[in-house]
């Protein structure tokens, strides 16, 4: 059974696209994560166009960031004020996200570059996942608890225009978050991904948020950032797709919760060293993809009237 | 369809037109294809009958060649290079007015020959007009050479092929009786919707006797063609709309897992 996609252009397996959601909310779920990074290369992968993809990714990401959210809102786990703040820097990292998103789609390169990015980014995430939950095995053999630190002081501190960050117990120069909602901001324009995974270790260790605030509030601002960038697609690339984002969004929800369940009765180092070699796996599919010779050097695509 | 069979049913029995020699008569089971959440692609069935002249010499050859040529649209050929080691997009030239769509197939193998002075077949009768040689080429700016030109032109014809757009074959008509034919004609997923010229020609002879011609239409409808023209007229609209679709599915979700988790 096929499912014709209007923006597209082509019809998929209904049930592909399910069990995409499905597996992607899982893991998201599992780890508690966006899976943009997964989604959209996986999507690219199935043959969905590179601009619909990430257009549509982001879409789906603003459907599984509110789930997530509200779990954290509950337990008062949200630092508004700082999602605010970093906002502020992604609302015109977006804007100048997509102004070369469209640059890369006119001229041509947005394939290329949107491999680079994935491949540099997976390869990023993977090999520190598994670094880590190979760290946390090794120490759980060895019977190692492991210490860390509550606060980080560096020259995020010694910047001006100091707020206070009651939820967070900071007193902070607001330049750093605004920075790094600027390049999430980016990120998140071009690659079509919320940026938890670029965004929760440098609230940690940029900005030093304590932990248990830092993933509510990365959901948080992730909301906000995706919609945006959904908005900014659908109206300037035209590339966002209803369709797929609705099979997307309904599976990866059910996927995302079943991956919370999971989550609380498996063993996690186990299981994100796996994810990590996943993460890995779809990495050196798109190195090959860009460094083995392609059976078709030649590419075409219909230039569409830009309205 | 039910005319054009009467239509042909008239000329088997040869009641409409009796003293007729030649004759060459079509129908198809199609006069529109639609695009709906459905739509994986069709099949397009194209019949008719022919009739040879009895005056006609035993050993003369007649033969059958359908073409169909989709909407024009202009395409961007892209050719990768190698750069220290990775495959880049580099060339680009941009052709204009380009079949979206392209089938020609005939009972029997024609000469490029026959096919040039009929001015049938893809590129043939459009060869020099269609290249937009002032090219976007990217980077330096070189100048595209004859022999670069004709790989450029073979590619966007192997391309367009592998996608299923393109195709040329010489045994998919389906010979019934002598003279009656039928072929099914593979309309992929992926094609462009507008108009469809879909031209038939009997051929006695290697010289073309009878022609037909007729159209039909590849058209979104229902919830396709509403999203789409909304995506395109409203996109501000439309954007928030599959916001809310989404926040309505997130929120959902979480509050239905919410109370399945306490009971």
């Amino acid at each position: 059974m096929s499912i014709y996609l209007p923006i597209a252009e082509l019809s998929v397996n209904i049930f592909l696209l399910l069990s995409l959601g499905g597996v992607v909310g899982f893991l998201s779920g599992m780890f508690g994560l966006g899976g943009g990074f997964l989604m959209t290369p996986l999507l690219i992968f199935i043959g969905i166009p590179t601009n619909v993809a990430v257009a549509t990714s982001a879409n789906q990401i603003v459907a599984s960031s509110i789930s997530g959210t509200l779990g954290h809102w509950r337990q008062d786990l949200v630092d508004f004020r700082m999602g605010g703040v970093l906002l502020v820097g992604a609302f015109f990292g977006s804007i100048l996200g997509i102004w070369i998103f469209s640059r890369l789609v006119a001229i041509g390169q947005i394939d290329t570059v949107i491999s680079i990015l994935y491949f540099a980014l997976l390869t990023g995430i993977g090999l520190s996942m598994l670094i880590e939950s190979s760290k946390v095995i090794r120490d759980r053999i060895r019977r190692k608890s492991v210490k860390r630190k509550i606060h980080y002081h560096n020259w995020a501190h010694r910047l001006p225009f100091k707020v206070r960050f009651y939820k967070s117990k900071l007193y902070i120069s607001v330049i750093p978050p605004i920075i790094i909602g600027f390049v999430i901001g980016i990120l998140s324009a071009t690659m079509g991904i919320g940026g938890a995974f670029i965004l929760i270790p440098a609230m940690i260790y940029f900005l030093g948020m304590p932990t248990s605030k830092v993933i509510g509030t990365s959901l948080f601002q992730i909301i906000f950032i995706t919609a945006l960038v959904t908005i900014l697609h659908a109206t300037t690339t035209f590339a966002v797709d209803a369709v797929l984002a609705f099979f997307l969004i309904l599976s990866s929800v059910i996927g995302a919760q079943v991956g919370v369940l999971a989550a609380n009765k498996l063993r996690g180092e186990e299981i994100r060293a796996l994810l990590a070699i996943i993460v890995l796996g779809v990495a050196t599919k798109i190195a090959l993809d860009l460094l083995v010779e392609p059976n078709e050097i030649f590419n075409l695509s219909v230039i569409r009237l830009v309205f | 369809m039910i005319k054009q069979l009467i239509i042909l049913f008239y000329f088997l029995t040869g009641v409409l037109t009796p003293s007729i020699s030649i004759a060459l008569v079509i129908g198809s089971d199609q006069e529109e294809i639609y695009i709906d959440a459905n739509f994986s692609g069709e099949e397009l069935l194209v019949f008719g009958a022919f009739f040879s002249d009895p005056s006609q010499s035993r050993d003369s050859k007649s033969d059958i060649l359908i073409e169909v040529v989709g909407p024009l649209e202009d395409v961007a050929l892209r050719k990768k290079d190698s750069y220290f080691g990775f495959w880049l997009n580099s060339k680009s030239v941009t052709f204009r007015d380009v079949p979206g769509f392209y089938y020609l197939s005939s009972t029997s193998e024609l000469t490029n020959e026959f096919l040039e002075n009929n001015q049938i077949g893809l590129l043939e009768k459009k060869k020099s007009e269609m290249i937009d040689w002032s090219s976007l080429t990217t980077d330096w700016g070189s100048v595209i050479n004859e022999k670069e030109k004709e790989e450029f032109y073979n590619a966007l014809i192997r391309t367009k092929k592998n996608d299923s757009l393109y195709k040329q074959a010489s045994d998919e008509i389906e010979i019934i009786d002598g003279n009656l034919f039928r072929s099914y004609i593979d309309i992929p997923n992926t094609v462009p919707v507008g108009e469809y010229n879909v031209n038939l020609y009997l051929i006695i002879d290697n010289e073309v006797s009878q022609e037909y011609s007729y159209n039909f239409m590849v058209t979104r409808v229902g919830i396709e063609e509403a999203i789409y023209s909304i995506s395109k007229n409203y996109p501000f609209s439309y954007g928030l709309i599959s916001l809310i679709i989404a926040i309505i599915i997130g929120w959902s979700g979480a509050e239905i897992f919410k109370r399945f988790k306490k009971v």
